[in-house]
């Protein structure tokens, strides 16, 4: 082999990763279907989980009519996106979830990431790809479906790109608080509990409407943890009503922004974690 | 921290449900956030999010340490169990109601009525212990038995009342869970503690918890003993 060979242009490398990063996925695919029922069932359950407490909420909301002037197909609405990326992003950043990442670190496997010749964040991005929540997907999916159905909006093209880039910053947003979350581990091998409030806690916030969260719980989620850029502010420009606090219309349209700026700096944060990693001795 | 956290948006969520109406189902809105501190302070002690402490000793093979001690292996995890329970609501239970009634103002059932919740919540326990202990045991017959698991704590946990108050279901759906053992699980506590059950209603709802605890650990026992009877076969 050449030198040359190890040094390919930019995007050749990049096709090389990404075919790399399927290789993974692939591999890990495979070994949870050879269990079909355990499959099966954890798929199913793994959704019921996410159907219950929809489910629990939308059975009882009849009673009361509506949430703080929200009907049920507004909420689904909110509700579904926000449950709609958290769980693509689980897909795809599950590998840095603090609970996998500080099993890795605490045994020491972590080692074997850092001997192998493949970029160790595509390693990590591979390590954790459960298939069973694919379910999920679906029935987020669906409810996002039911909310579009339910609400009061002759839906453009724009609004449909206005929510897909919500999702997207979604994703890049959560994932970021997981890669925050996964490089915390090389300092202290207890996960960081109050990283859950921020990631677990940051999903089921957003899946309603914020304006029934108190004055500071609802400002800390948007000036502090700009959460409710994300899927709060765009959900309300799509049904068309004026956003919170006087602030512009374009703040709607920050999420794709906002996202994967949070994603860039969770990066470097991880970098300087990696750095910090000393082994376990093994 | 995260369980308050959550409580928080749980009351916000319910609060925002009640609106400016004084009552629904029962329920005041005082009502509505000391149910949510409740079931914030159960989590832990009634092991809501899931239990597999039996099924991974089964999976090892270590149940059968469990048969050589010379106690019941029921009554042995019971006491074990119960132990551990106790332990949860003294510990983070209490602080968790303590912290509620201090932000929110949660209330707490005073005179005849606390000894009668008193009893309910031991009767919660001891209803969802053997619910936990008989899906545990579903490990006996399949290697597949955390995804039994978890499909079982995603049903308890919407109809032992822990993600709403039963009460506030549609009606068709109440009365399908009344014949069920999921509300004695929770729910029967909770309206017990509010006070929405007293007097001889009370007596009637802390009946039902028994006879479903009876049941379920008769339904246990036998399911245990089939179980260790297909290990021994098996020659584990």
């Amino acid at each position: 082999m050449h030198w040359r060979d190890e040094s390919p242009g930019l995007l050749p490398s990049a096709i090389r990763h990404l075919h790399l990063y399927f290789l993974l996925l692939r591999a890990q695919a495979r070994s949870q279907g050879v269990y079909r029922v355990s499959f099966a069932l954890d798929a199913v359950a793994a959704a019921l989980i996410t159907a219950s407490e929809f489910a629990a909420f939308a059975l009882v909301l009849p009673r009361f009519g509506t949430l703080s002037g929200w009907t049920l197909g507004e909420v689904a609405l909110l509700y579904g996106l926000a449950e709609l990326a958290f769980v693509l992003m689980d897909l795809a950043f599950g590998g840095f979830d603090a609970p996998n990442l500080s099993a890795h670190v605490r045994s020491g496997s972590f080692s074997t990431f850092l001997l192998r010749p493949a970029p160790l964040a595509l390693q990590v991005f591979g390590s954790d790809f459960a298939l069973r929540r694919l379910t999920r997907v679906v029935l987020a999916a669906g409810i996002v479906a039911y909310g579009v159905t339910h609400v009061e909006v002759a839906w453009s093209l724009g609004d449909v790109a206005l929510l897909s880039g919500a999702v997207a910053g979604m994703i890049a947003f959560f994932g970021g608080l997981f890669v925050v979350g996964g490089a915390l581990t090389f300092w202290t091998v207890d996960s960081v509990e109050a990283m859950n409030v921020l990631t677990y806690g940051g999903r089921t916030l957003i899946s309603y409407p914020m304006d029934i969260y108190g004055e500071w719980l609802r400002k800390t989620f948007t000036y502090l943890i700009p959460a409710a850029f994300l899927s709060y502010f765009p959900v309300l420009h799509v049904l068309g009503r004026p956003l919170p606090d006087g602030l512009p219309g374009f703040a709607a349209f920050l999420a794709p922004l906002v996202g994967p700026a949070l994603l860039a700096a969770a990066f470097a944060f991880w970098r300087l974690g990696v750095r910090r990693y000393q082994g376990t001795g093994t | 921290m995260t369980n308050l956290f959550f409580g928080a948006l749980r009351v916000a969520v319910l609060v925002a449900l009640f609106g400016s109406r004084p009552q629904v189902a029962g329920f005041t809105m005082q009502d509505a956030i000391t149910y949510t501190g409740l079931t914030q302070a159960f989590i832990a002690a009634f092991s809501l999010f899931g239990w597999y402490d039996f099924m991974r000793v089964i999976h090892r093979g270590e149940v059968g340490g469990d048969l050589l001690r010379p106690v019941n292996v029921l009554a042995f995890w019971a006491a074990q169990d119960a132990g551990r329970a106790a332990g949860q609501f003294v510990l983070r239970g209490l602080p968790m109601l303590g912290l509620f009634a201090l932000l929110w103002g949660a209330g707490f059932p005073g005179g005849p009525q606390a000894g009668l919740t008193v009893l309910s919540v031991g009767l919660a326990w001891a209803c969802g212990f053997a619910f936990r202990f008989l899906v545990n045991c579903a490990a006996f017959w399949s290697p597949d038995a955390v995804g039994i698991g978890r499909f079982a704590w995603a049903a308890m946990n919407l109809c032992c009342g822990f993600l709403m108050p039963l009460a506030l279901f549609p009606g068709w759906f109440q009365s399908v869970l009344a014949w069920t053992p999921f509300p004695a699980m929770l729910n029967t506590t909770v309206e017990l503690w509010l006070g929405q059950r007293i007097g001889p209603d009370a007596w009637a709802a802390l009946g039902t918890q028994l006879a479903w605890t009876v049941a379920l650990f008769a339904l246990a026992a036998m399911v245990l003993a089939r179980g260790l009877r297909r290990l021994e076969l098996a020659g584990g």
